[in-house]
C-alpha cells in the first residue's frame, strides 16, 4: 500500500480512533461479536490495530465487512464505546477511498442503497442485477444461481423487474449526503 | 480541673468505627459508638478469612496496654470498654453545631426483648412459625422472625426482625426468662389516607392495612385528600401518581406544607418509577411498583411505623464526630445484570461464597469435605471469578476502580483450592490484576504458581445456562489474548462485586450539607482522608472511598486523631486513669471456694445429677460448699448471689451460669458490690458445655460438668490476686524524619498538646515533597509543604533538629533515651516516650544498563526535576516513552509500589496539556490506576496516549545509535515487535525505603522481606510495630501517595497520643515478673519477648520489666533455663495440678 493513500487512511479514520481511545483491550466485544469466526482479526485486535495507527493491517484484512451491526458489542462495551459506529467508519473508508480489495462488497452495499434509494425498499433482482453489471464478471452470476434458484423457489425473493422507476428516496439521500457534507 | 470529660459520637461500629472508637478511650475520652444494625462488628462479622494469613486477626486490635478496661475476646463477639457506649439499632438523624459543641440527633429502635433477661436460650426461636431469608448469611439460608443477630455475637441476645414478625405472640408466651415484651402498640393511633382512584385499590389496601391495626382513611383524588387533611391530622399517606385531576407529585408537594412531618409513598405504575424516583427527591420517603405484594406494602409501613412512632428519638451533646458506615456492595440484579444473578442456579456474590465456605455458613459437606452447590446440592469441581461486576463499567454508573477486588478474589480462590483440594479448578477472568500493596503482588504469584489458580485476562461480559441441560452448568464465552475464543462451563461463578457509597451516610450528608464526590461517596478536604467539608466532622474507613482493612483501619486511627484535636482544642478533659488498687493478699489464707451453679437453663434439671456431682467435689478440701440457684439472670436471683457471697464470705468464686450472666461487666458488677477482686472469679458457660452432650446421658454430662469445675477450682485455689502494675511514662515524642510523613505526625502530636523533637538527617524539611511540582489532581504541593512546615517551625511544642542523625538509644520501662548527633554541634540526649519511625524513601535509581543521559533517559523523579529546572521543555518533545516496574516486580523486587502508574499517567498527561502533539507511548505490566485515579487512565486514553501491555518475558529495551534512541518492545496483543523513536524515555523504578535496619533494630522494630517498617498486623495495626510505643508511617512504611502518607502519618499519631496521654500505664492482670535471687542475667527471656517487655538493668544487674509492655504471652516462662522467669497467676505448679484434676 503506497504511502499516499495510508496517509489518506489514516485522516479518514482518526475519528474512528477517537471513538475507540479508551479502549482497554478487555475482549468484550470480540466474545460477543457473532461474526467473529468469519473475521481473519478479531475486533479487539482491530482496534489495537487502530490504536497503534497499523492501518495497513487493518485495511488488508475484511474483518470491518464481516460486521453485520448487530450492536452487541455497543451495548456490552465496559467503557460505553459505540464501536459499531466506528466500525461503519471504517466501512464508509474503505468505501470512498475505491480500494481494491473491497471492490466488492463496496459494490455489494452500493448496488444494494441504490435499489433502496429507488424504491423505498430492496428489489431483489434488480439490485442483484446491477452488482452483476458492477462487478463486470460474466461468471459470477453462476456462482448466485443455486442460492437464487432456493430462495426464488421459497418466495424469498420475487422475479419482478422494475428497473427504470423513480427514485423515491433520492430526495432524503441527497439530503443525507448534504448533511454529511 | 473543672472541665468536660471528651466525647465524640462515631457513627457506625464495623471495622473502621471500633478502631477509631478504641483510638479515642485509650486516650482517654469517651466515645458513643452507635449502629444501625443490631450486632458490632460490621462487614467483616461474616467474613472468617483475611488474606494473606487466611484467617481472621480483628482481635489484634484490642488495646494492649490497660486491657482489662476492656474486654479481651474476639471483636466479632462484641466489645466492651470502659470509656465506650454502644448504641445498637440506631440511626444518625442530624448534626448541628461546631467542632467541641455538636448537637447530634440520634434515633434508636428500642428492642422487644431485654437483653439483660434474655439467655439465649432459644426456645423462642423453636416456636417462632415465620421463616424469612437470612440476611447474615446472604439470604443462603432460612431464619425465624427471632433469631440471634451473628453467630459469635458474646450478648447472645434474640432479636425480632419487626418487619417479618406477625406478632401472633408464640415467643413470649414460651419465655422462661420473661424477657420477650411486645410493647402494647397502639396501632391505632397511627393514621395513615390511601389516595387512588381506582375504588378496587383503595379498598383492598383499606382492608390489609386494618388487619395490621392501623386506622386508614381513604380519598379517591388529591382534592378530596387535602380536604380530608384540613379536617384531620395524618401521620402517613400512600399515593397513586397517576390520577386525573391533580397528580401524585403536585399532592405530595401540597400535603407536606400542610404536615411537614408525614410519611409519604409513592406507588406507581413500572413505567413511571422515574417519577416516583423524583418524588423521593422531594420528600417522599419510598415508592411501590404496582402491583405490589400484601406483603411488601404491609412490611414497608411496619418498618415506617417503627422508624417514626416507635423510635426513640435522643440528642446527645459531644465535641467531634466520626462518620464510619462504610461501604456497600454494587447489587448486580437492580442493574442490567447479564450475568443472571439471582436467576442462574450458582451466579454467587463473593460476600455470598465467603459465607458459603464459612464455619458458620451452610456450603460445607462434612462427609467429603467438598464445596456444595448452594442450589443443586452437587459437588462443584469448576469455579470461575469475574473481577470488575460493577466497577470500571460505565453501564453499572461506575467508571472508577473498586481498589480491593482484585485481592479479595485471588483470596477467595486461594481459600477455596486450600479447603476443598486441588482437583477443584478455579479461574479468575480479570482486565487489570491490580496488586497494589507491598505483599500483595507476591500473594498473587504464590496463588498462580503454587495453588494453581488461573488467571485469564479477558471480561466475560454473560453467562447463560441451557435450560434442558441445567447440569452443564453456567455457560461463558470468553477471547483469549491471541484472539481465540473460547466456551467453558462452570459449576459456581463468583461475581467480584464492586463498592458502592453507603446509602444511609449519602442520605446524611446530603440532609447535612457534608460534601460528597461525583459518585455519592464522602469528599475529603485535600491533602487530608479524613477531614470533610464540615469543621469538626471526619470520615473514617472507607467511606470516603474504597479501602481494604489496613488502609480502613489507617483512615480510622486518622479520624480518631481529628477527633482527639477536636477535643484538645476544645479544651477538654480526659478521663484518669484507673488507679492500681492494692488488693488483700491471700497467699497465706486457706482458699476457701464457693461455687455456684445456676440451673434456669431447660436442659440442666434433664442433663444433671446435682448428688452425685456434690460427691464428687466433696472430696475437694478448698470447696467451701456448692449452691444450685435459680434464675441468676433476673434482678433476684443477682441479689440472691451477693446475698450468698456475703454470708459464705469464700475468698474466691466458680461460678457456672448462662454467657449472660458472666461477661465482664456482669464480674465487675459482683466486685463491686462483694468486694471479692474480679479475677478471683472464675466462670463457665453452662450452656456451651452441657451442649457437648446432646441426648439424655446424664452420667456424661455430669462427668462433663465436673471436669470442668475440677479444673476451674484448681485454676481458683492458686490464685492470688496480684496488684496491677503502674509504669511511669514519658509524656513526649520523637519523630525520626522530616518528609510530609514526619511532618504530619509530628504537627498532629503536638496539636494533642505533647512535646515532639523532629530529627532530620538534611538541610532542609519537607523530604520527596520538596521536588514536586502538582498532584494528579492539580493540587500545589509546594504551597501545601510551606503551609505545613511554617506551622511546624512556630509551633511551640515542637523543636526540630536539623543535620541530625540517631547515634544510639537505649529503652527502659516507659521511656527512651536516645542520643542525637548533630552534624557540627556534636551529642545531645533526648528521654521520649514514643518514636515514629519516618524515615521516608526513595526512588529507586535508575540501573547503569538502561540509562545514559545524553539520550533523556531518565526516572521519574528526574523527568519532573528536569522540567522544572527547564533542562527540558516539554513543548520540544516529539515522542515520549514511559517504561513502567522498571527493575521492580520481578525476582529482585517483588513488589508493586502503588504510586508509579499514577505518577506516568499524571506526566502523560501534563506532556499531553503542554503539547498535544507529543505522542506518549506507556509501556506497563498491570495499569495500577486504583480507586478513583481510573479516571486518569481514561483521560489519559482519550488525549491519545498510547498503552503497550508487555509481560517479564519480553522486557522493553533502549537502544542507543547516533544520537537516537530507540525503544523496541513487544505488544503482546497482537504479538508483534514494536519499535518505538524517542526523544525520551521515563522508567518508573518503584520505591526503595530508607530505613536502616540498624535503626529500626534499635527501637525494637522489624524490617520485612522488602525492608520496609514490618508491621505488628499488616491489616490489623498497620501502623504498630510489636514495640507498643514505635510506629512508623509514610514512605518507610509502605509505598503510598502524599494522602495516603497523611493518613498514616495521623495514624502513627494517635497511636502514639494513646500512649503519650498517660502518666502512668496501667498493666494487664496477667503479667510476666522475675525471681532476680535466681536469675543468672543470660538473656535469653530479654532476646525472646516478642514484645520488647524485658530489659537489662545493667546497673542494678537485673531484668526489669514493662508491665504495660508485656502481654503475659509466657514465652519467657517457656525459655527460662532457671524458671525464674513466670507469669504471676499461671504457675506451673498451678497448670500440672488443672491438669491432674481434669484427669482425676
Amino acid at each position: 500500500m503506497g504511502q499516499t493513500t495510508n496517509d489518506r487512511l489514516l485522516a479518514m479514520t482518526e475519528t474512528a480512533k477517537e471513538m475507540v481511545g479508551t479502549c482497554i483491550q478487555c475482549g468484550t466485544c470480540t466474545a460477543s461479536c457473532p461474526n467473529t469466526e468469519f473475521m481473519d482479526i478479531t475486533p479487539r485486535h482491530m482496534w489495537r490495530l487502530l490504536l497503534t495507527d497499523h492501518m495497513d493491517a487493518i485495511f488488508s484484512s475484511k474483518s470491518f465487512i464481516m460486521c453485520s451491526s448487530c450492536y452487541y458489542c455497543t451495548l456490552r462495551c465496559p467503557r460505553g464505546l459505540e464501536l459499531t459506529a466506528a466500525m461503519s467508519l471504517l466501512k464508509q473508508a474503505a468505501s470512498k477511498l475505491e480500494l481494491k480489495q473491497f471492490r466488492r462488497s463496496s459494490l455489494f452495499y452500493k448496488s444494494f442503497l441504490d435499489s433502496v434509494k429507488k424504491h423505498g425498499r430492496v428489489k431483489e433482482m434488480e439490485f442483484m442485477t446491477q452488482y452483476f453489471m458492477a462487478m463486470k464478471n460474466p461468471v459470477l452470476p453462476f456462482a448466485y444461481a443455486v442460492l437464487g434458484l432456493k430462495l426464488l423457489s421459497k418466495g424469498k425473493v420475487h422475479p419482478e423487474f422494475p428497473f427504470g422507476s423513480k427514485g423515491k428516496l433520492t430526495a432524503l439521500f441527497n439530503k443525507v449526503a448534504e448533511l454529511e457534507g | 480541673m473543672n472541665k468536660a470529660i471528651g466525647r465524640t459520637v462515631v457513627a457506625g461500629a464495623g471495622l473502621s468505627g471500633i478502631r477509631s472508637a478504641l483510638d479515642l478511650a485509650e486516650t482517654g475520652y469517651k466515645v458513643l459508638l452507635i449502629d444501625t444494625s443490631d450486632h458490632i462488628g460490621g462487614l467483616l462479622c461474616q467474613l472468617d478469612h483475611q488474606f494473606p494469613t487466611s484467617t481472621c486477626g480483628y482481635c489484634r486490635m484490642l488495646p494492649m496496654f490497660d486491657r482489662d478496661r476492656s474486654s479481651q475476646h474476639c471483636l466479632r463477639k462484641g466489645l466492651v470498654h470502659e470509656n465506650i457506649d454502644i448504641l445498637l439499632s440506631t440511626e444518625l438523624i442530624s448534626v448541628e453545631g461546631e467542632p467541641g459543641d455538636l448537637t447530634v440527633t440520634l434515633k434508636q429502635t428500642p428492642s422487644l426483648i431485654d437483653p439483660d433477661l434474655c439467655t439465649g436460650c432459644g426456645e423462642c426461636e423453636t416456636v417462632c412459625p415465620v421463616f424469612v431469608n437470612d440476611a447474615f448469611n446472604e439470604g443462603l439460608t432460612k431464619r425465624k422472625a427471632i433469631y440471634l443477630p451473628s453467630p459469635q455475637s458474646f450478648a447472645n441476645a434474640y432479636t425480632i426482625d419487626y418487619a417479618a414478625c406477625t406478632r401472633c405472640g408464640e415467643c413470649e408466651k414460651i419465655c422462661p426468662t420473661g424477657a420477650v415484651k411486645f410493647i402494647e402498640q397502639d396501632r391505632e393511633t397511627f393514621k395513615i389516607l390511601v389516595v387512588d382512584d381506582e375504588k378496587i385499590v383503595r379498598d383492598s389496601m383499606k382492608e390489609w392495612l386494618k388487619e395490621e391495626g392501623f386506622s386508614v382513611s381513604t380519598a379517591d383524588s388529591g382534592q378530596t385528600a387535602l380536604d380530608l387533611m384540613g379536617s384531620q391530622s395524618f401521620n402517613m399517606m400512600l399515593t397513586d401518581i397517576k390520577m386525573p385531576g391533580m397528580d401524585g407529585v403536585a399532592l405530595l408537594t401540597k400535603a407536606k406544607q400542610i404536615n411537614e412531618d408525614l410519611c409519604v409513598i409513592m406507588m406507581t405504575a413500572y413505567a413511571e418509577v422515574d417519577s416516583a424516583v423524583g418524588a423521593m427527591k422531594q420528600g417522599a420517603l419510598d415508592y411501590l411498583t404496582k402491583p405490589f405484594d400484601p406483603d411488601v406494602l404491609i412490611s414497608m409501613v411496619v418498618k415506617i411505623y417503627h422508624e417514626f412512632e416507635i423510635a426513640e428519638a435522643r440528642v446527645e451533646k459531644v465535641d467531634a464526630l466520626i462518620l464510619s458506615g462504610g461501604t456497600q456492595f454494587f447489587r448486580p440484579e437492580l442493574g442490567k445484570n447479564s450475568y443472571g444473578y439471582g436467576v442462574l442456579p450458582g451466579v454467587i456474590t463473593g460476600l455470598e461464597f465467603e459465607r458459603l465456605i464459612s464455619g458458620t455458613g451452610p456450603g460445607l459437606d462434612p462427609g467429603s469435605g467438598r464445596l456444595l452447590h448452594p442450589q443443586t446440592g452437587k459437588p462443584v469441581r469448576k469455579m470461575a471469578w469475574i473481577q470488575c461486576v460493577g466497577s470500571r463499567d460505565v453501564h453499572s454508573g461506575a467508571s472508577f476502580c473498586s481498589s480491593v477486588c482484585c485481592m479479595i478474589s485471588i483470596k477467595e480462590a486461594i481459600l477455596a483450592k486450600e479447603k476443598f483440594g486441588r482437583d477443584l479448578e478455579t479461574t479468575i477472568f480479570y482486565m487489570d490484576m491490580r496488586t497494589i500493596g507491598k505483599t500483595f503482588d507476591g500473594y498473587r504469584l504464590t496463588a498462580q504458581e503454587e495453588k494453581g489458580v488461573r488467571f485469564v485476562r479477558a471480561r466475560i461480559h454473560s453467562l447463560s445456562q441451557d435450560s434442558q441441560h441445567a447440569d452443564k452448568g453456567l455457560h461463558a464465552r470468553y477471547v483469549d489474548l491471541g484472539g481465540i475464543v473460547h466456551e467453558e462451563d462452570f459449576d459456581l461463578v463468583v461475581l467480584a462485586t464492586g463498592q458502592r457509597p453507603n446509602q444511609q451516610m449519602a442520605d446524611l450528608a446530603a440532609k447535612n450539607s457534608i460534601g460528597t464526590n461525583a459518585w455519592g461517596f464522602i469528599e475529603t478536604q485535600p491533602f487530608s482522608m479524613t477531614r470533610t467539608s464540615r469543621a469538626g466532622i471526619l470520615s473514617g474507613g472507607s467511606l470516603s472511598g474504597l479501602k481494604d482493612i489496613s488502609e480502613s483501619v489507617t483512615c480510622s486511627s486518622a479520624a480518631a486523631l481529628g477527633a482527639c484535636k477536636v477535643m484538645h482544642a476544645a479544651g477538654k478533659r480526659r478521663r484518669p486513669e484507673s488507679d492500681g488498687e492494692i488488693p488483700v493478699d491471700l497467699a497465706r489464707e486457706t482458699p476457701r471456694i464457693l461455687t455456684v451453679l445456676c440451673r434456669c437453663g431447660s436442659d440442666f434439671s434433664k442433663k444433671l445429677d446435682v448428688e452425685v456431682l456434690e460427691a464428687g467435689l466433696a472430696r475437694i478440701p478448698e470447696i467451701e460448699s456448692l449452691e444450685i440457684m435459680d434464675n441468676l439472670c433476673t434482678e433476684e436471683g443477682w441479689t440472691t448471689l451477693i446475698e450468698m457471697i456475703e454470708k459464705k464470705m469464700p475468698n474466691r468464686l466458680v461460678l457456672g451460669s448462662c454467657l449472660s450472666c458472666s461477661h465482664k461487666q456482669k464480674i465487675k458488677q459482683l466486685e463491686t458490690s462483694t468486694g471479692l477482686a474480679s479475677n478471683l472469679i472464675e466462670t463457665m458457660d453452662m450452656v456451651s458445655v452441657l451442649k457437648r452432650y446432646p441426648g439424655s446421658h446424664i452420667r456424661e454430662a455430669t462427668q462433663g460438668i465436673e471436669r470442668e469445675l475440677k479444673i476451674l477450682i484448681s485454676k481458683s485455689r492458686f490464685k492470688n490476686p496480684v496488684p496491677m502494675e503502674r509504669v511511669a511514662s514519658n509524656q513526649a515524642a520523637l519523630v525520626i524524619g522530616g518528609g510530609i510523613a514526619g511532618i504530619t505526625s509530628a504537627l498532629s502530636i503536638a496539636d494533642c498538646g505533647y512535646h515532639v523533637d523532629l530529627i532530620e538527617k538534611g538541610e532542609s524539611i519537607g523530604g520527596n515533597l520538596l521536588w514536586m511540582d502538582k498532584t494528579v489532581d492539580g493540587l500545589d504541593i509546594q504551597a501545601y509543604l510551606d503551609e505545613c512546615v511554617k506551622r511546624l517551625e512556630s509551633h511551640e511544642q515542637i523543636t526540630i533538629h536539623k543535620q541530625t542523625r540517631v547515634a544510639s538509644t537505649a529503652q527502659r520501662p516507659g521511656e527512651f533515651a536516645t542520643v542525637l548527633q548533630h552534624e557540627d554541634k556534636g551529642h545531645q540526649t533526648l528521654l521520649h516516650g514514643v518514636t515514629i519511625l519516618a524515615t521516608g524513601g526513595n526512588q529507586a535509581p535508575l540501573e547503569p544498563a538502561v540509562g545514559d543521559s545524553q539520550y533523556n533517559v531518565f526516572t521519574q523523579k528526574e523527568f519532573e526535576m528536569a522540567i522544572q529546572d527547564q533542562t527540558i521543555h516539554p513543548e520540544q518533545l516529539n515522542s515520549v516513552v514511559m517504561i513502567q516496574c522498571s527493575g521492580t516486580r520481578d525476582e529482585r523486587r517483588n513488589y508493586c509500589s502503588r504510586i508509579c502508574c499514577i505518577r506516568a499517567l499524571k506526566n502523560a498527561l501534563f506532556l499531553k496539556e503542554k503539547n498535544s502533539d507529543t505522542q506518549v507511548y506507556i509501556l506497563y505490566r498491570d495499569m495500577m490506576s486504583y480507586g478513583f485515579f481510573e479516571d486518569y487512565y481514561t483521560r489519559a486514553k482519550t488525549l491519545g496516549v498510547i498503552f503497550f501491555q508487555y509481560d517479564l518475558e519480553n522486557k522493553p529495551v533502549t537502544e542507543f545509535t547516533d544520537g537516537h534512541c530507540l525503544v523496541k518492545t513487544h505488544d503482546l496483543l497482537l504479538d508483534m515487535p514494536v519499535e518505538i523513536e524517542a526523544d525520551c524515555v521515563i522508567h518508573a523504578t518503584g520505591i526503595l525505603p530508607d530505613l536502616p535496619e540498624a535503626l529500626a533494630d534499635q527501637y525494637g522494630a522489624a524490617l520485612d522481606g522488602f525492608h520496609f517498617f514490618k508491621e505488628a498486623d499488616s491489616k490489623f495495626r498497620p501502623v504498630d510495630s510489636m514495640n507498643y510505643r514505635v510506629f512508623s508511617c509514610g514512605l518507610s512504611l509502605k509505598p503510598c501517595t502524599i494522602e495516603e502518607a497523611v493518613s498514616s502519618a495521623e495514624a502513627a499519631a494517635i497511636r502514639a497520643v494513646r500512649v503519650l496521654a498517660h502518666e502512668r500505664l496501667v498493666s494487664g492482670k496477667t503479667v510476666a515478673t522475675t525471681r532476680t535471687a535466681t536469675c543468672s542475667l543470660c538473656e535469653m527471656c530479654v532476646d525472646t519477648c516478642p514484645y520488647g517487655a524485658r530489659f537489662v538493668d545493667s546497673l542494678e544487674e537485673k531484668i526489669v520489666i514493662d508491665p504495660a509492655a508485656c502481654q503475659g504471652c509466657g514465652v519467657c516462662a517457656a525459655v527460662c533455663p532457671s524458671g525464674s522467669a513466670v507469669l504471676e497467676g499461671l504457675g506451673s505448679q498451678q497448670m500440672l495440678d488443672a491438669i491432674d484434676m481434669a484427669l482425676s
